[in-house]
């Protein structure tokens, strides 16, 4: 046999899906990681240079002072307040609308019943933009967390309804004929085909829905706050203030908390998405 | 008693004008340890048949035993290799040839040891980590034919698990497949369109009337075992080939036409 | 064959869940077990509907809206699809520029709406400054996979049947790359239509997001609900509107207009 030497054959499983930009070995992905930072590192060098001669508005306040700032907010608590509720808001609301509009979505997909219920509905209401409910839900809720809380939540059903339903829907049958013809119940061929043949497209829900949450937590906590906390009153009261140092520092701190979620969101991924190609298609 | 049975089957599609009759009364018995192939024209219902034998569709009429047992549904008795493979891209080589020994309850370090064997047996063992997408096409096949075979069916069932490869990997593997099989022992019913191939594989080759499909003839190979490709070369080889050619011939010229005076219909 | 009699059932049987939940809303809201205030009527929405449009608030409200959603994509549209073909076309431009997209995209560029009014006033600018950068990321990044994907064997058989750079990007590069850019389009319309509905009830004078935060604040919560059905309509229209465009635009790859079918 051949064609069975690992040299030959395997040239692609020795770099497991390379990620765009990255290259070979360690020497090649700090080459790469040098090239992806160079872009924020001279910007920030220029704007920070700029700033400190005194060539910009006085709204472009310094990384130096910002980061400054940061710092304060940090070791003062203030900062740790304000993004607990914050996250408390939106990850509750994620939680719920994401857990939900996965397990309706993959109820859909397995039944046609199910499906003809909820299918229609959510085609209809999907491109409707849900924040604009918000005041009905104050209506209803008053300006609470749980207004807000449910209006996340909403948002989130539908990328990860359609995300899961979608996904079981373009699932190979030959893979629960195999299944089945190996003797799996249809349990555990719900379990061990159908949910991780549909992981990936899962995940991708639970990607645009994660970002949807942080959107609609900070535009319903710029509209208004019941309790004076959150990294969207924060942003208002420094706005409020005139403080942009105190501004770009919330931005900063929305950006990194942002960043550091989703980052934990794509780990989650890869540690339980299998045998996919660069590019993301599961078909072997 | 035979290993596998099929009594007066028959499969029918739709009724009325959309009415379409793939199977009419097939009668089929194998015993235990043979290799039979089933050639047919394209559209003949050989796949259909397979299919039906699998439990994956329901027959119209007639019976299926394997092993004395009425076939209901689908059954690891039956060990199906399909022509797309249907490998399960999430898992690696390892993690699809123990897969169905994993539903089965099998303990792990059980599990691994058998589908440790047969990836070797197909020389895939040192790939076990890989997945899928990572191999070549017939290194794809070998892990599906190590996949049905760790799971230990009483009958193998394979749709042209080599149809979609060239021609020099296609004959390497059938020769692994006619050692395997001789190895084993198995029992294999192996669907293909390539005369060449079934005389090869086979003891016994069933050609598959147009449709519907119907035994039209059965044509015992009398090849000593174990088969080295070099056979392919003698004249008792060429001399199979040429007679199956010439019932195949009439077959597929009968589909040709059959297809074509439905288009005519159809247009008119 | 679809019948006269059998269409209306066919369809009825596919719609039916919108119909039973029009329904549950309007039993709910006439039992008399909610606040009607809080529960309007789906008749007394509809007036309300009615009302604004008669004197011309809806007109009004939504034409700005609408004019900052269409500014706003226009504007992402053409930014987005050049640099998406610029990022695949040249590889460093594109190292440079992707880690703007992998680290911008899990940010809420909301947080800058602040700054976006500082600059640029509570009017249009502001809006639709920060609807084009929202909309920048899905239609930049899908036209970037579209470019690349565009299969080499085009390319070269473009190449070898004598076609000029411009000739391989106008006919070949770009309609390859079309339905990827659409889908990024797709993506990217209803993300300006939330961006300027938040904006505007965030701070603004003028368009529907406005209008629902008014006439919350004035209690009339008919309103509310009112305003709640016109941004949906827009929404909705949009979206129907936007694949109407792709198919006929993309004829050889097609997708289902369907309401109600899981394959689009």
């Amino acid at each position: 046999m051949a064609d069975l030497s690992p040299q030959r054959v395997l040239p692609a499983a020795a770099v497991r899906s390379p990620g765009w930009g990255a290259g070979v070995g360690l020497v090649g992905r700090i080459r790469a990681l040098a090239v992806s930072l160079a872009a924020p590192a001279v910007l920030l060098a220029v704007w920070e240079g700029l700033a400190s001669l005194g060539a910009l508005p006085a709204f472009l306040v310094s990384p130096r002072i910002v980061a400054r700032e940061l710092a304060a907010l940090a070791a003062s608590g203030d900062l740790f307040e304000h993004a607990s509720a914050s996250l408390y808001r939106s990850l509750v609301g994620f939680a719920m609308g994401s857990a939900s509009g996965l397990a309706l979505g993959l109820l859909s997909g397995v039944s046609p019943v199910v499906a003809g219920f909820f299918d229609p509905l959510v085609s209809l209401t999907n491109p409707v933009p849900k924040v604009a409910t918000l005041p009905m839900l104050v209506v209803w809720f008053g300006i609470s967390d749980l207004s807000k809380i449910l209006l996340i939540a909403v948002s989130c059903f539908y990328p990860c309804f359609i995300a899961a339903f979608h996904g079981v829907r373009s699932v190979d049958p030959l893979w629960i004929w195999a299944a089945r013809n190996m003797g799996a119940r249809p349990s555990q061929a719900f379990f061990r085909v159908v949910m991780p043949a549909t992981a990936a497209q899962m995940f991708n829900g639970l990607r645009v829905a994660l970002a949807l949450s942080f959107i609609l937590m900070l535009a319903s906590e710029l509209m208004g706050s019941s309790n004076r906390t959150g990294l969207g009153f924060l942003l208002l009261s420094a706005d409020a203030g005139g403080r942009f140092d105190l501004m770009f520092a919330a931005i900063a701190a929305i950006a990194m908390v942002g960043l550091v979620c989703d980052r934990l969101l794509l780990t989650a991924r890869r540690a339980l998405v299998h045998g996919e190609q660069e590019g993301g298609g599961t078909h072997g | 008693m035979p290993l596998l049975e099929v009594t007066n089957l028959s499969k029918v599609y739709g009724n009325g004008r959309g009415r379409l009759e793939a199977i009419r009364d097939l009668t089929l018995t194998m015993e235990e340890g043979e290799f039979v192939a089933v050639v047919g024209p394209s559209g003949c219902g050989k796949s259909t048949f397979l299919h039906i034998l699998g439990g994956f569709i329901p027959p119209s009429d007639g019976s299926m035993r394997v092993a004395g047992r009425a076939v209901r549904g689908p059954g690891p008795d039956r060990g199906v290799m399909f022509q797309e493979l249907a490998l399960f891209p999430w898992r690696t080589v390892l993690g699809n040839t123990v897969w169905a020994l994993e539903v089965q309850g099998y303990p792990r370090p059980e599990r691994e040891a058998i589908a440790e064997r047969y990836l070797s047996l197909v020389g895939l063992l040192p790939f076990k980590h890989a997945y899928p997408w990572e191999l070549s096409g017939g290194m794809k096949q070998r892990v599906a034919l190590a996949r049905v075979l760790a799971f230990d069916p009483a009958v193998l069932l394979m749709d042209e698990p080599f149809g979609a490869l060239d021609a020099q990997t296609r004959e390497l593997l059938q020769e692994e497949l006619q050692r395997i099989c001789f190895e084993t022992g198995k029992t294999v019913l192996f669907v293909t369109h390539d005369i060449e191939e079934a005389v090869y594989l086979a003891d016994r080759v069933i050609v598959f009337s147009a449709r519907p499909g119907r035994v039209k003839a059965t044509v015992p190979i009398a090849l000593a075992r174990p088969r080295r490709l070099e056979v392919k070369k003698s004249g008792e080889f060429v001399a199979y080939r040429n007679q199956l050619w010439d019932l195949l011939r009439e077959e597929v010229l009968k589909a040709r036409q059959e297809a074509e005076a439905g288009q005519a219909a159809g247009d008119g | 064959m679809v019948s006269l009699l059998t269409w209306p059932r066919a369809w009825l049987s596919r719609t039916y869940s919108i119909f039973i939940v029009l329904g549950l809303w309007e039993l709910v809201a006439r039992s008399g077990w909610v606040n009607p205030r809080l529960f309007p009527s789906l008749a007394a929405v509809a007036e309300q509907v009615w009302v604004l449009a008669a004197s011309q608030m809806l007109v009004v409200h939504a034409t700005a809206t609408l004019f900052r959603v269409f500014a706003g994509f226009g504007a992402a549209a053409v930014l987005g699809v050049g640099l998406g073909f610029l990022m695949a076309r040249y590889e460093v431009f594109g190292r440079l520029v992707e880690p703007m997209f992998s680290f911008g995209y899990p940010v809420p560029r909301v947080a800058l709406y602040p700054i976006c009014i500082f600059l640029f006033g509570i009017g249009h600018l502001s809006k639709v400054v920060l609807v084009a950068l929202e909309c920048l990321y899905p239609i930049a990044i899908k036209t970037y996979y579209g470019t690349r994907a565009a299969n080499r064997l085009y390319l070269w058989s473009a190449q070898s049947m004598g076609a000029s750079r411009a000739q391989v990007f106008l006919k070949v590069v770009l309609p390859a790359a079309a339905p990827s850019v659409f889908t990024g389009f797709r993506i990217a319309l209803p993300i300006a239509m939330v961006i300027v509905i938040v904006t505007e009830m965030i701070s603004s004078t003028r368009g529907l997001g406005w209008l629902i935060t008014y006439a919350s604040a004035s209690l009339s919560r008919a309103q509310v609900f009112a305003g709640v059905a016109a941004v949906a309509a827009i929404g909705f229209a949009l979206d129907r509107t936007l694949a109407v465009v792709r198919n006929r635009l993309i004829f050889w790859e097609r997708e289902s207009l369907s309401l109600v079918d899981g394959s689009q």
